[in-house]
């Protein structure tokens, strides 16, 4: 308060010396850093604002997501009614597999709040020229463009998603074989590898939106997400068969959708002794995977910027 | 002090050359014929601190390309500029904190919340102190006579509220430099009226430095008392207003009210005769010949009123943009 006060007064002091001189610079003052967390809770407050507005669309949306997420649950429900677990020796069973599909709820659901409607938005930004307005100002662009908006009613289903997390692993805790214990440890990797996952999917998502520079347009977002996500949906031991194997190596290590949701639901469904002696080293994938994909959007996203040609007014 | 300098600046774009026809169309899916557009060819400009100038010119002529070039948008083909000492499209955040960019076609304000929730997210991006946010915003929202409005969704605000809201977003962090893009198109008259009377408030006040384009030449006449014209991406005429009527226009409107009974018969003798309302008669004559017909007309025929006028401004900007200039005497 006093810092802040402190500041006012040497602004006040530089104004009135420039106004005297009338000098070409009248603020001279200190450089200021933009506080990204206080632009981000007004991202998120205005977001707020806005969804309560548009009350009933904010219930619908929710309503939506769910009904669809509780349709899902049914149907792995039926499947298991005639399976008793994914594979032979896996150990995805019914609940370990709900688990999986709880973190699945989970990874998608945060993108869905905070990363979609901010990548599509980027998309008509970029069709529309209004992408001239977040160029100038004096925040990191790439900040600007992925944190705007946060949609709220996706977050329906981050609440479901522990829900169903919770109920499988108190369900677990009865597995006749290594029946499920908590550990300390997954209480940071557990978030620690959801954090690597929404890195990945969100890095996925603004450079394949940044396309629309080159593309003119580019409206495949949607589809693209519902493909990509389907391969990250099931546990990797299902491509471990025939032609599975190239799809395994290109979702693993060219586009690394299948360690989105897998190494943090291993991490919880399964024991964690024994291990199989390659799942350390995907969780150490994972995290350069999570850094890497990182960077490459960074990259993307600045060749697009340096691209962008504007839209004629 | 010079706060613009532009050297040699150029934009060429790539654009995808469309054919007619749908057999073209799907041609165009794997062959596809481009064509280079230069939006802006070799520009030099240099503006001094405190300066309202407008640019002028057809569409399509480089005026808004230039603006974008400036802020940092776009980055140019070739050439050079800076803005304060920035280079613009190296966007650093020092630049960007001091200059402002309105478009009177597009808007940054988010549509379904009042005007207010985007200046408060404009404070937090450029980190404007409270009182000094509290201050400016009272200060500009009454100026502008929009206070009652800041708590109204920016989509229920009529065409010219929302363009004075857009002008406070752009003027809250105090730029020093601030490009408008047709910030009055569109707008009614009193509107166009209230916008002009502020930037021209605003202007001398804080003696900003102001590049403006525009179609509409009273905001030129009523702002800008230097004026760029760029055709075809060069700059034509870069000087007054007063300055285009000399060398652009070597002609001169007379307005003559005949006395009662006068016919204006014959007239056409001592200059080209426009029209006949009687009881007024307007003419036109070179410049040159102004003083010499008028004396002609008076002697010969009885007049209540005369009024020598330049050309309406709209003619000579137009004949401007088509054809060089005519040779001032």
């Amino acid at each position: 308060m006093l810092a802040a006060s402190g500041a006012t007064a040497d602004m006040e002091v530089d104004m009135a010396n420039t106004d005297k001189k009338n000098s070409a610079k009248p603020s001279q003052y200190k450089i200021k850093h933009p506080s990204y967390l206080g632009v981000y809770l007004t991202f998120a407050r205005n977001s707020l604002v806005r969804d309560m507005m548009f009350r009933t669309n904010f219930i619908l949306e929710a309503i939506s997501s769910l009904a669809w997420s509780f349709m899902n649950i049914g149907f792995y429900w039926i499947i298991f009614e005639h399976a008793s677990s994914i594979g032979q020796q896996t150990g995805w069973g019914k609940y370990e597999f709900f688990v999986f599909m709880g973190t699945t709820w989970i990874i998608n659901s945060i993108v869905q709040a905070f990363f979609m409607p901010n990548s599509e938005e980027f998309s008509e930004l970029i069709r529309t020229g209004g992408l001239d307005f977040a160029m100038l100002k004096p925040i990191d662009t790439q900040f600007l463009i992925s944190f705007r908006k946060v949609s709220w009613s996706s977050l329906s289903n981050l609440v479901l998603g522990f829900m169903l997390l919770g109920i499988s692993l108190s369900q677990l805790m009865q597995r006749p074989e290594n029946p499920w214990q908590f550990e300390i440890s997954m209480l940071v990797l557990y978030p620690l590898y959801i954090f690597c996952g929404v890195s990945i999917l969100y890095s996925l998502m603004i450079c394949l939106a940044a396309t629309s520079v080159w593309l003119g347009r580019n409206q495949t977002l949607y589809d693209f997400w519902f493909y990509i996500t389907n391969f990250s949906r099931y546990p990797m031991e299902i491509y471990a068969r025939g032609w599975g194997f190239p799809l395994w190596l290109i979702f693993t290590f060219v586009i690394p959708v299948l360690v989105v949701v897998n190494v943090p639901a291993r991490l919880l469904a399964q024991p964690l002794t024994p291990r199989a002696s390659w799942e350390w080293p995907l969780a150490g994938f994972t995290l350069l995977a999570a850094a890497v994909s990182i960077l490459v959007s960074r990259w993307v996203f600045n060749t697009a910027l340096g691209a962008y040609r504007s839209a004629s007014s | 002090m010079t706060i613009i300098e532009i050297s040699e600046l150029s934009k060429s774009y790539r654009v995808y050359q469309k054919q007619e026809g749908l057999r073209a169309a799907i041609q165009g899916l794997w062959k596809r014929e481009y064509r280079n557009v230069d939006a802006v060819k070799s520009i030099d400009l240099k503006v001094e601190q405190g300066e309202f100038v407008a640019f002028l010119g057809p569409n399509g002529a480089g005026k808004t390309t230039t603006l974008k070039l400036l802020s940092g948008v776009i980055y140019p083909t070739s050439g050079n500029a800076t803005v304060m000492g920035h280079v613009p499209w190296e966007r650093n955040n020092d630049y960007r904190r001091r200059f402002a960019l309105v478009m009177g076609q597009k808007n940054q304000l988010w549509w379904d919340l009042p005007a207010q929730e985007s200046f408060r997210l404009h404070q937090q991006i450029y980190q404007i102190e409270k009182n000094e946010f509290e201050r400016s915003l009272d200060e500009l929202s009454d100026l502008l006579s929009v206070r009652g409005l800041l708590g109204r969704p920016v989509r229920e605000l009529s065409l010219g509220e929302r363009m004075k809201m857009e002008l406070i977003a752009a003027l809250l962090h105090s730029p020093e430099v601030l490009f408008l893009d047709e910030p009055t198109i569109g707008l009614d008259v009193i509107a166009q009226h209230n916008i002009q009377q502020f930037l021209k408030y605003y202007q001398a006040e804080r003696k900003i430095t102001i590049l403006l384009t525009s179609h509409y030449m009273k905001d030129i006449a009523a702002l800008c008392k230097r004026v760029v014209v760029i055709t075809d991406g060069q700059i034509q005429f870069d000087g007054s207003l007063d300055d285009i009527i000399e060398s652009f226009s070597g002609q001169r409107i007379l307005r003559l009210q005949l006395a009662e009974g006068q016919s204006a018969d014959g007239l056409e003798r001592f200059a080209a005769v426009e029209s006949i309302e009687l009881p007024r008669v307007t003419l036109r004559c070179p410049r040159a010949d102004a003083t010499k017909s008028l004396g002609e007309i008076l002697q010969h025929y009885q007049v209540d009123d005369i009024s020598v006028e330049d050309p309406p401004l709209e003619e000579v900007i137009a004949k401007l943009y088509t054809a060089p200039p005519e040779k001032a005497e």
